[in-house]
């Protein structure tokens, strides 16, 4: 035996071994997102031939046709603004059963966060296709309302019909981005709040809002960008009427089969994605 | 007594009873604590004492009877209307609020105006000696800073009562007596009455003009530190406060009191049958038995020292009584010949330092 053998095996800095752990997750990242990503940037200054081909070029045609076209700033205009009160709507329904789901305690809290999570378990497909059955002209939604007496309104394949079922669909991923970020939120300090003469009112505006910004921040960052890139739900509740981001993208890339323009639209998502994010992180920082 | 106390009645709880679920959490409790005293409950965890006090601050409601403050009713009063000052343990200061805005809360509730909210505000930091960390936020202080800053919140309100709920339990030790110090001094000067909830019993003998001790929902005995430690009304008191030794004893039908297989002497009123026999520590006194025996007007117990624990202060003797083991502590002295181990001694007492109670079977 040498000497050299029984060395002790050479010990790893703490720095080496993160980079080790990375490693994998950074090549996976880089091969199936970056990469892909850069293509699809590269494509959106690509030209379509007449004839169908793409052309291997690079002209800012896709990008100035895009701004130039009211069509196209209206869909965008549109998609951001349908995104943004979805995500409201789905905040305000959100909220209160996140309070109380933070609140309770035990085996009924479980039971609870089950039911909340429990949608999720099916697809988003199916439970389209479920709106659809609920909403639809002859449903049961618009049969009670005709049976009141009142004007029946058309629910479905239109925006209404979009709106209603994306926000049930999102509802769950919003209740649990609230509920991790209600982590301050300590009933001692609401009770502080209660006992140094707060209304309930004022304790919620106060102390418990400002507390649970946080979750509200995350949760409006999380549904924003899964209601712009919705497809499903837009597509097949909107009837081929309702024409958002996602589903022009659909068109343009499997339709007319022009891979720039559908470049061009999906470079944009990331880039309101990216006004998104830093928006979120405005808000972060201001609230440290 | 400080001068501050008047005997004015002003906390009252009147047949106070509360139930969580099946479970009867609080019987039926009485109390009533003067103006401008402190008191203290002291207990063992599930006694019920922070369920009282939370039933004052009306954080939850009582099942029945009254909570009055100054004669005026408040069981169903709002929490947002009763004016109580409540420290918790945990602090519960604000985050999202700095040092400043968390002190001001309570007088912006109140709607006081803008001048005097800067003005008391700042005295209130001044008297916790934290002014100059007002533009901190609370998870920049330590432990000690965030609880004289919850102090000054609860105090700058000039609340009717001061509420404090363990607020000394997640302090180290060193700080735990400052703090003590310090929350008795400010209490005091500024004459607020005060209910102090603690399992310490240093805490509520040292810093309370009055201690409840409670047991199961019920109150044990209530009384000044001096009357608790020096004339417990139950077994479970003695135990609860101080260290005592406990003998089983018997008393015969002729009302001689009978433990470690002696006949003792004891001032309280015996009737026969098995009691508990409880004597502290610190009021032994122990002499090697080849000294003289005179028994006086108080109790002597022959033993044999089987061991000794020397903790600096103090030194701890076992002693070995018939089937008893005794704890004895004295005060360490230089100047004292030291016992061994093996050593025969005599103990002895006097006949005020043995307390009787009827056994419990506990």
């Amino acid at each position: 035996m040498t000497t050299e053998a029984l060395a002790p095996p050479r010990k790893m800095r703490s720095g080496e071994v993160a980079v080790l752990l990375l490693l994998p997750i950074a090549l996976i990242n880089a091969i199936g997102f970056i990469l892909p990503v850069l293509n699809l940037a590269r494509f959106s200054f690509n030209k379509v031939s007449i004839g169908g081909g793409i052309e291997n070029v690079f002209t800012w045609e896709n990008w100035l046709g895009l701004l130039a076209d009211r069509f196209y700033l209206e869909l965008i205009f549109n998609s951001v603004w349908i995104s943004l009160a979805i995500t409201l709507t789905t905040l305000i329904l959100s909220y209160p059963i996140a309070l109380y789901l933070h609140r309770s305690s035990g085996p009924w809290r479980t039971f609870l966060t089950v039911l909340v999570i429990s949608p999720l378990l099916t697809s988003a497909v199916v439970r389209t296709y479920g709106w659809i059955a609920i909403l639809i002209d002859d449903g049961p939604v618009v049969s009670a309302i005709r049976a009141l007496g009142l004007p029946a309104p058309s629910l479905m394949f239109n925006i209404k019909g979009v709106f209603i079922g994306l926000t049930e669909i999102l509802m769950p991923y919003m209740i649990l981005a609230l509920m991790a970020g209600f982590g301050r939120l300590d009933p001692r300090v609401e009770e502080a709040a209660r006992t140094l003469g707060a209304t309930p009112a004022r304790t919620f505006r106060k102390v418990i809002l400002p507390l649970t910004l946080p979750g509200i921040a995350l949760g409006c960052l999380l549904c924003f960008v899964l209601a712009v890139s919705s497809f499903i739900t837009p597509k097949l509740m909107g009837g081929g009427r309702v024409f958002l981001l996602a589903t022009e993208i659909y068109d343009q890339a499997i339709v007319t089969l022009n891979w720039p323009l559908a470049s061009t639209l999906s470079i944009l998502v990331l880039i309101v994605f990216g006004a998104a994010l830093w928006a979120y992180s405005a808000v972060l920082r201001r609230l440290d | 007594m400080p001068v501050s106390q008047s005997l004015e009645e002003h906390l009252k709880l009147d047949g106070i009873s509360i139930s969580f679920g099946p479970v009867n959490v609080i019987p039926s409790l009485d109390l009533s604590v003067r103006k401008g005293e402190m008191v203290a409950f002291l207990g063992p965890s599930g006694c019920g004492k922070t369920t009282t006090l939370r039933m004052i601050a009306g954080l939850i409601s009582p099942s029945s009877g009254r909570i009055t403050v100054g004669g005026r009713d408040i069981t169903r009063l709002p929490i947002h209307d009763r004016d109580m000052g409540m420290v918790f343990q945990s602090y519960a200061l604000f985050p999202h609020m700095d040092v400043t805005r968390n002190v001001q809360f309570g007088l912006q509730m109140r709607n006081v105006s803008k001048q005097d909210i800067e003005r008391r505000s700042k005295e209130a930091l001044e008297l916790v000696q934290l002014g100059h960390l007002a533009q901190r936020k609370p998870k920049e202080l330590s432990g000690g800073q965030q609880q004289r800053v919850a102090l000054a919140r609860a105090l700058v309100i000039q609340p009717s009562i001061l509420l404090l709920d363990e607020p000394l339990s997640n302090l180290d030790a060193k700080l735990r007596d400052e703090m003590r110090l310090q929350i008795r001094a400010l209490q005091q000067q500024s004459g607020i009455t005060a209910v102090f909830v603690t399992h310490d019993q240093v805490e509520a003998l040292s810093m309370c003009d009055r201690v409840v001790v409670m047991r199961n929902g019920r109150i044990e005995q209530f009384g000044t530190p001096t009357e608790i430690y020096e004339r417990p009304a139950t077994a479970f008191v003695a135990n609860f406060v101080g260290r005592t030794n406990r003998l089983k004893g018997k008393v015969g039908s002729d009302g001689q009191l009978v433990a470690a297989g002696q006949p003792l002497r004891a001032t309280t009123k015996l009737s026969p049958g098995p009691v508990d026999v409880l004597i502290r520590p610190h009021r032994i006194a122990l002499q090697p038995s080849s000294g003289p025996a005179t028994t006086g007007d108080g109790n002597v117990v022959e033993g044999k020292v089987s061991s000794i624990i020397f903790i600096g202060d103090l030194v701890q003797y076992v002693v070995r009584a018939g089937d008893e083991e005794i704890v004895v502590e004295e005060a360490t002295r230089r100047e004292r010949a030291p016992l061994g181990v093996g050593d025969n001694v005599h103990l002895r007492w006097s006949a005020d330092d043995t307390l009787v109670y009827p056994d419990d079977g506990k």
